[in-house]
């Protein structure tokens, strides 16, 4: 599946974050560098605690790195607001937790929307984008369930079709797997991989499942603070 | 309806589940609060303008005097009566008198009445009761009705009437003879004051009592509908000079109707605590919702929200539920007020209390008047200080930092 090396969508350059708690320090990431090109999926593995997750929000702009360089699209980014971060970011990533993060008082077709909402979309043709969104991720049938009554593949599924609605470059997916049952589990990577490809979306998917780490274009490790191939 | 309003309605009211309790408790307390306010409120102002309308339909809306006796009072009406604003003029003179009836002796507030133009100024047909006012001359009187009752007379009853002059004579040796006559008629105004102990004559029969030969007391004064008091009152006053005098009888009861605004706007002040208090618990709620609903915080801010808009959700939250309370408490204040009269009498039946609810409160039935003015204020009170009470869990929120609130458990 080699192809001409689309442009890059996001880069990082030597990030640096480390916590301090109390007393200690914990020297999360010692210096990532990572580019994401146009379309290309990216897997990266670690041990737990090893700043996949922190890296990731650095990645998205939830969180500031200490130091280092994040551009978006060619714009340096690093150093803006959290603020400013936040409205580039509406039609840019769109992000996939592990623990879904639906809005409990929204039934999954709301759930889809309020993305868009967010973005400052037209909530009409929203609607139609949505609908068509949970048929393909086979949700056609439970388009006004509220999350309680969906199964944890359900709502990951939701999320996942939330995360494509403004039809962003780049999807930021931290674990999503990691609450399902082997073969939900599937599925849902199945889905993931299957929508990026259609939709030429950038994925970066952070996941202890080794399969599914060699289903992506390339493959990462996260290791004491240092991103290796 | 922006993103923040719809999140923030739905958290008060999910779809397809029960009401939370919390915003059960959030909108009945502040519906309670403005349902008081404007009950007791609008029954102030109910007694207010009770009373205003019974000194105006008593007493005139203007008093013109000298301190002294009137004698020229025929130019006099005329002269007012040609003041731009001015209705109906009719002169009286008022005093003590003691007035006996089968041994039962009274000490009424008389006042001597033209008959041709007091009707002008006051509705004496409205309140007479029995008798007729046609009969009313010079050898009769009319009674209120409390004095009629203590006196144990009714119209063609005979009774004794005793003035002041009485001591006069009694020092001069002279002899002295009661005015025998004859009751026409019983007067009920509505206003205790009046209705306990007052009686009407002619002026001619009060002028021969007081010993006032072709004088009188006072002019009252009506003044057309619509007319500024306070302007018409300097208009009499320039026109006519010393040494006469005229007084608004929102003058003559400045005391009494002070204490009545003041009275009002104190219980507007503290009936707002009421909403204030239940303000604090919304505000204590939503503190902990915002606790609860810290990883959506982070969410919003995932799907790109910015901090202003992730304080609208909580903010708006306070503003919905002061925006129902005031509306579910203006219409608890409507049914409340509407069955306010059955409420009284069956809750006075019950303490056998209805003497001294007409004895204190001087009306029968529990008057009530929605003010626009009133309901404004306290609608738009409420609204702001239950927005208010979703800042601070708003301000929570926004200071929230995304990757942490996405992180909490
Ligand atoms: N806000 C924080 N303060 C202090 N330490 C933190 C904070 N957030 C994360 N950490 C620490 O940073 C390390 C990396 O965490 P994380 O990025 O969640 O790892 P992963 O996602 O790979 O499991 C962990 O040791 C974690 O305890
Ligand atoms: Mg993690």
């Amino acid at each position: 599946m080699s192809k001409e090396p689309g442009r890059v969508v996001l880069a990082a350059e030597d990030i640096v974050k480390t916590y301090r708690s109390g007393e200690r320090r914990i020297d999360v990431l010692r210096g990532v560098d990572l580019a994401i090109r146009e379309g290309e999926s990216v897997s990266i593995r670690g041990e737990s605690g090893s700043g996949k997750t922190t890296l990731l929000n650095i990645l998205a702009g939830l969180e500031r790195a200490d130091a280092g360089r994040l551009f978006w699209q060619g714009e340096q980014v690093s150093g803006r607001s959290l603020n400013h971060l936040a409205v580039r970011r509406r039609g840019f990533i769109g992000m996939v937790f592990q623990a879904y993060y639906l809005v409990p008082e929204l039934n999954a077709l709301d759930n889809v929307i309020l993305a868009g909402r967010i973005a400052g979309k037209n909530t009409r043709l929203l609607r139609e984008r949505a609908r068509a969104l949970l048929a393909r991720v086979g949700l056609a049938e439970r388009v006004d369930h509220l999350p309680s009554r969906l199964s944890g593949g359900e709502c990951q599924r939701v999320a996942i079709a939330r995360a494509l609605i403004n039809e962003p470059p780049l999807i930021l997916a931290d674990e999503p797997t990691g609450n399902l049952d082997e073969r939900t589990a599937e599925d849902v990577i199945d889905l993931l991989l299957g929508l990026c490809r259609e939709t030429r979306t950038a994925l970066v998917l952070v996941t202890h499942n080794a399969e599914h780490a060699r289903r992506t274009s390339r493959q990462c490790r996260l290791h004491l603070g240092r991103l290796e191939a | 309806m922006p993103w923040p309003l719809q999140i923030a309605f739905r958290q008060l009211f999910p779809a397809g589940k029960r009401l939370p309790f919390f915003t059960f408790v959030a909108v009945v307390g502040v519906m309670l609060g403005v349902a008081v306010l404007i009950v007791v409120l609008s029954v102030m102002n109910g007694f207010g303008n009770q009373i205003r309308r019974m000194v105006v339909d008593t007493q005139g809306h203007v008093r013109v005097d000298t301190g002294g006796i009137i004698y020229h009072y025929n130019e006099l009406r005329e002269k007012v009566l040609a003041i731009e604003g001015v209705k109906a003029v009719a002169p009286f003179a008022q005093g003590m008198v003691m007035i006996q009836h089968a041994n039962r002796p009274g000490f009424p507030v008389i006042q001597g009445i033209d008959p041709r133009h007091e009707a002008e100024v006051v509705p004496m047909e409205r309140f007479l009761k029995s008798g007729a006012l046609e009969d009313l001359d010079d050898d009769s009187i009319l009674l209120s009705s409390g004095l009629a009752a203590d006196l144990g007379a009714r119209v063609g009853s005979e009774v004794e009437v005793y003035s002041p002059l009485v001591l006069e004579k009694l020092k001069r040796d002279e002899i002295f003879l009661p005015q025998r006559m004859r009751v026409v008629g019983i007067f009920e105004t509505g206003w205790n004051q009046i209705d306990t102990n007052s009686a009407i004559c002619t002026l001619r029969t009060m002028q021969d009592l007081y010993a006032l030969g072709k004088g009188v007391h006072a002019l009252k004064v009506r003044l057309q509908d619509g007319v500024d008091i306070d302007e018409a009152v300097a208009r009499i006053q320039q026109q006519l000079g010393f040494p006469y005098r005229a007084t608004s009888w929102l003058d003559s009861n400045r005391d009494f109707l002070f204490v009545l605004q003041l009275e009002k706007n104190m219980l507007m002040f503290l009936l707002l605590f009421i909403i204030l208090v239940a303000s604090f618990s919304i505000t204590n709620s939503l503190l902990t919702t915002v606790v609860r609903k810290t990883r959506e915080i982070g969410l919003f801010a995932a799907l790109g929200a910015r901090t202003g808009q992730v304080a609208l959700c909580f903010c708006a939250q306070g503003l919905f539920i002061g925006v129902l309370g005031t509306l579910f408490g203006f219409a608890l204040a409507a049914l409340a007020l509407h069955f306010r009269n059955d409420v009284i009498h069956a809750f006075a039946r019950l303490t056998h209390s209805e003497a001294a609810l007409l004895r204190f409160y001087q009306f029968a039935n529990l008057p009530a008047e929605y003010s626009a003015h009133d309901l404004t204020v306290i609608a738009v009170a409420t609204v702001i200080i239950s927005t208010l009470a979703g800042v601070l869990p708003a301000w929570r929120a926004a200071r929230m930092r995304p990757s942490e609130a996405l992180r909490s458990e």
